[in-house]
């Protein structure tokens, strides 16, 4: 009896063995077919990362062959002619299959037989490598003919048509591929080059995505980084180099686009006044410290919106300058917004991706998580230290998700943080109100104190010396995880620095219109200097007087170009600061408590001065600030872009030197969220803020009269209606007039909102969807998982599988597992009723069994699947003895 | 190549090995070159001291634990019929062997469960068949190293024991070790594409 239901468990078994093997075996297929390379999969899975997907598109194809065959299984039931391979073939002879199946079969068994091969004479077929086999040749052209069989009789085969055409497709495929390995010399040849070629075209992909993931820069450091300081450290980094990315397209259409052009075309320097320095300013014009301020020769350069001539046309080229220079503006800020905007949207769309429940989390980083193929010392201790990161992130996260509180204490705490911090805020705004209007009085005055011109400096820094930490310690008090800690410091920060760029704009403006208001005066002076010097008395008339030297032209202030100065002085100042910050914050700190604590009162190290942490949310947003300043200041000082391109390049450096040599870890280091989507929301927040001023000083400021591309028109934006006056077929014109029509306007605007307001709810119900099928995913997991506990409860657990010969059924199970099968419940009834020792083994089988079923699968997807099963592979008896026994 | 095939005959007993292990005569022939290549004084068999000189397992935390389990029941000889059995556990898994295998033989060394098993005694010291509390702390110590405060590994261990454990006896069993490891693909990871 008790052979009997071994007997039958293991029919169980077989069934639940088929389709793993199914499943890996697309995965084998490749390497199968092209057979010079021996374990494909395997050098996939040395590298488990990249080899991943792979192998998941395989299992995806292995479980629709499963589906196709069991169709197949069910569907065909006439008997076909048999086939005798070899000795294992006789058993198979037992019993009576459909044709189809010996098909999938025989292909099978083409498979397994290639791998034998390859198996047992590795040497030879290494050695050996692209010619074919007596007997493989004979086995392929068996396999071709059945496939052209296959083709002819198609037609009359009981099958939908869908999958007709798939089968037909395949055979098509293969006997194509195939045919040519048949051919006597010339095609065997061809088809060895082909093996040949194939075999290359995947070494030289494997290549190639090695080489572009040494391609992306800094790659190594990053992960240096990551690995000691954690993901959140990782992500500034990770946010640097991108913003570097986008600085460097930036950068390339500036400089592609009017610098170069102007510098090759232009007029050169000393031609026109507004090229040429002013003699005031002439001798001092190369002092460094003159240099430094960005006046002089560098104020009169093309780094500068003053240098560009309104000429219309450029060069032998005809490049229209002013045109180029409006819509390298324009397009400096819709790249940026593109950019930013599409980075969100990918990081959403990754984020979805992600919902693994993780039950295991310890038990995987203890058991999985050191690498073994490490063989280099380096290596091996940033692994040493990522372990120690990421088992430091999790128990975060765990005593986070464990965190049993007082709710409404909580809930206080927050508020009232929230409260502290709101006043904090206000408190600082009005402020720095209260210091602007006071400086504004100061400009009027006449000798002014030092301390008097630069209140509004001293008092903005003042407050960013102390707010933030004022805020971390408040928001101590709120006991958030310190990933949504971050979140909210980064929040509290930007409301201050905004009042930061506040003041700097409002300053900036009120010197703007200061000179525009002059600028009506200065433009008679010139005039009249003009007029007066061609026109003066005392000069021989008949001789034409040689033009004024454009250094003596009186001009304007050049508001504009004075613009650009001040945002390059304040991102080089940025700079610096934050250099000297490091190094003195940073740096001399670490060494003073590393050397000075040999001769110390106290533990330097562990006690007071310490290390310093790296600072993660000012570091943030000095970036994201430090690029609204470059997003507002390029289109006045079109060279600002390239400062930042170095500045971006030696931080990068510089801070992960910094960072590795003298900040320590985090007390918690916390698991950064994969997609900084809160970073980019932040930096699309204050390129929107960048865009108003910009847009408003185009839109609604004269432009000088006496500099820069778009010098006497009546507003910058006038150059387009120019071109389009000039330059396009004068339908055109009337095309874009129309098109500036507000009746046109309104409903186009309109329907935006309308858009947006559809896209808005689609999105919305998508991801309630998704969350939905999450929920019912998690639901069926559960009910698996429940089910599995019920039923190893139901088996004896006294058996220990120390036993060899007891435990190879469960081996053999468990290797495979697949969807619940029916029968093997009620067996293991039956067995429990016959008691322990009788049926240790078989028990245990099916407990092992119920064990490994893969979580993934759900019970549902194959109800019938127990009993179709061993229909599919019944010449898989384990057993060489007994007969296989068609399923009741 | 050629010369190489030569030194095939030179393995003893290839035949019986290659039964146990499945190994194909070419990977044995490589295994018996790097085996000789380890012994450097040609003494026939292997010491501990050989293979603590492979710099990869050097740099392994769990290195001396690997080199404990190719001298089983504390031998210190390793000759070359137990050098591959261990290797053979990292044999990538063959689907048409399990196919057609005679049950009666004992399973492959390859197989999931060996695998697995061997994964389990480099954590079980002292081989109960248990993954206790203390040694999982053990395991933590040489993988993180002084970097965590005891009182974090500790919880560490507390909670992995928390995971896995099911009959509540504060220790991982074999059982529970593969269940938690039941998603994990062992049949890939713990294979080495070269030792077909």
């Amino acid at each position: 009896m008790s052979h009997q239901l071994k007997n039958r468990g293991e029919e169980g078994d077989r069934s639940r063995r088929t389709p793993s093997m199914k499943r890996t075996r697309p995965a084998e297929k490749a390497p199968g077919r092209r057979r010079s390379q021996p374990g494909q999969k395997e050098r996939a899975g040395g590298s488990p990362a990249s080899g991943s997907p792979r192998r998941k598109q395989a299992e995806r194809r292995g479980r629709r062959e499963l589906l196709g065959d069991r169709e197949r299984g069910s569907a065909e039931k006439t008997c076909g002619g048999r086939r005798k391979k070899d000795g294992r073939a006789s058993l198979r002879e037992q019993r009576a299959a459909s044709k189809k199946e010996k098909e999938a079969q025989r292909k099978e068994e083409m498979w397994k037989q290639l791998k034998k091969h390859r198996s047992s004479s590795v040497a030879s077929s290494t050695s050996s490598g692209e010619s074919l086999s007596e007997e493989e040749l004979a086995r392929i052209l068996e396999q071709v003919e059945d496939k052209k069989k296959l083709i002819a009789s198609m037609r009359s085969k009981p099958w939908p048509m869908a999958r007709k055409l798939a089968e037909l497709r395949e055979a098509q495929e293969f006997v194509e591929k195939y045919e040519g390995a048949l051919g006597k010399g010339k095609g065997k040849r061809l088809y060895a080059y082909r093996m040949l070629m194939a075999k290359k075209w995947v070494k030289f992909k494997r290549d190639f995505d090695n080489f572009k993931t040494q391609c992306i820069p800094w790659e190594m450091k990053i992960k240096d980084i990551e690995s000691h300081f954690g993901s959140s450290v990782a992500s500034y980094f990770i946010f640097l180099r991108w913003m570097y990315g986008v600085n460097l397209v930036l950068f390339g259409l500036i400089f592609g686009l009017v610098i170069i052009p102007e510098v090759l075309m232009g007029m050169p320097y000393g031609s026109i006044p507004r090229k040429t320095v002013p003699r005031a300013e002439e001798e001092k014009a190369m002092d460094f410290s003159v240099l430094w301020d960005f006046e002089g020769y560098i104020k009169y350069s093309a780094l500068f919106y003053g240098y560009y001539n309104n000429q219309r046309t450029i060069g032998w080229l005809r490049y229209r300058l002013p045109m180029a220079y409006f819509m390298v503006g324009v397009s400096v800020f819709g790249y940026s917004l593109m950019i930013v905007i599409r980075s969100m949207a990918s990081n959403n769309q990754g984020s979805t991706s992600e919902g693994e429940s993780d039950n295991f989390t310890f038990s995987f980083k203890m058991f999985t998580s050191w690498d073994y193929l490490i063989g280099n010392s380096d290596t091996a201790d940033n692994k040493y230290a990522s372990i120690t990161t990421s088992f430091k992130e999790s128990i975060v996260d765990e005593q986070e998700s464990n965190k049993e509180e007082n709710v409404h204490l909580t809930r206080f705490l927050r508020v009232l943080a929230n409260f502290l911090i709101i006043c904090c805020l206000c408190g600082s705004g009005y402020l720095i109100y209260f210091v602007v209007k006071r400086s504004q009085e100061f400009s009027k005055m006449q000798n002014v104190s030092w301390y008097e011109r630069n209140e509004v400096e001293i008092v903005m820094s003042l407050l960013g010396m102390f707010c933030p930490p004022l805020f971390e310690t408040i928001a101590a008090l709120e006991n958030y995880h310190p990933r949504i800690g971050l979140k909210w410091q980064l929040g509290r920060i930007f409301a201050l620095f905004l009042g930061n760029l506040y003041t700097f704009l409002l300053a900036l403006m009120d010197d703007v219109h200061l000179k525009l208001s002059n600028e009506e005066t200065i433009k008679n002076i010139t005039h009249w200097t003009l007029f007066h010097y061609y026109n003066s008395s005392g000069w021989n008339e008949s001789v034409p007087r040689p033009p004024l030297h454009p250094a003596d032209v009186p001009r304007g202030s050049c508001w504009e170009t004075a613009v650009g100065i001040e945002f390059m002085r304040l991102t080089v100042s940025d700079m610096m600061v934050t250099y000297i910050t490091i190094l003195l914050g940073d740096f001399l700190r670490a060494c003073f408590v590393r050397f000075m604590n040999y001769c110390w009162c106290w533990d330097l190290e562990a006690g007071f001065p310490s290390y310093a942490e790296f600072d993660i949310s000012g570091n943030v947003l000095g970036l994201i600030f430090n690029q609204g300043m470059i997003w507002m200041g390029s289109f006045y000082a079109p060279g600002l872009v390239g400062i930042n391109v170095l500045r971006l390049l030696t931080s990068m450096y510089f801070q992960c030197w910094a960072v590795m040599s003298s900040n320590v870890p985090h007390e918690r280091v916390f698991k950064a969220s994969r997609s900084n989507n809160f970073y980019m929301g932040l930096l699309l927040l204050v390129l929107f803020l960048s865009l108003l001023p910009v847009a408003y000083t185009i839109m609604s400021l004269p432009p000088s009269f006496d500099c820069g591309p778009f010098s006497g028109k009546n507003r910058m934006y006038d150059v387009i209606q120019e071109t389009v006056e000039n330059d396009f077929p004068t339908f055109l014109g009337k095309i874009f007039a129309f098109l500036a029509n507000p009746g046109l306007i309104i409903p186009a605007i309109l329907l935006m909102f309308l858009a947006i307001y559809y896209l808005n709810s689609v999105s919305k119900s998508l991801s309630r969807a998704n969350a939905q099928l999450r929920k019912k995913i998690q639901a069926l997991r559960e009910v698996e998982k429940s089910h599995k506990s019920v039923k190893g409860r139901a088996t004896p657990r006294d058996s220990e599988d120390t036993d060899k010969g007891n435990s190879k059924n469960g081996t053999q199970l468990t290797k495979e597992g697949t969807a619940h099968h029916p029968a093997s419940q009620s067996q293991t009834l039956d067995q429990k009723a016959q008691g322990p020792g009788a049926s240790s083994s078989a028990s245990k089988t099916v407990l092992l069994a119920s064990q490994h079923l893969p979580v993934s699968r759900a019970p549902g997807v194959r109800p019938d699947s127990g009993q179709a099963r061993p229909q599919v592979h019944p010449w898989r008896s384990t057993s060489g003895k007994r007969a296989w026994r068609p399923p009741h | 190549m050629g010369s190489r095939s030569s030194h095939a005959a030179k393995i003893p007993d290839v035949d019986s090995i290659r039964r146990e292990t499945g190994f194909s005569q070419a990977s044995l022939l490589r295994l018996y070159h790097r085996f000789r290549a380890l012994d450097r004084t040609g003494k026939g068999y292997l010491s501990r001291l050989d293979l603590q000189q492979i710099e990869a397992l050097a740099v392994n935390p769990l290195g001396d634990r690997i080199i404990d389990s190719f001298f089983p029941d504390g031998s210190l000889r390793l000759d070359f019929p137990g050098f591959v059995r261990v290797l053979a556990h990292f044999r990538p898994v063959d689907e048409e062997e399990d196919g057609n295998r005679d049950p009666k033989e004992p399973e492959p060394l390859n197989s999931r469960m060996n695998k697995l098993r061997f994964a389990f005694q480099l954590y079980d010291l002292d081989r109960d068949g248990k993954i206790s509390r203390h040694e999982m702390l053990q395991v933590l110590r040489l993988m993180v190293g002084v970097q965590v405060t005891e009182e974090q590994l500790e919880s560490i261990a507390d909670r992995t024991v928390q995971e896995a454990d099911e009959d509540g006896d504060g220790a991982v069993s074999f059982l529970e070790f593969t269940k938690s490891l039941e998603k994990m693909n062992i049949e890939q990871k713990m294979s080495i594409r070269i030792l077909k």
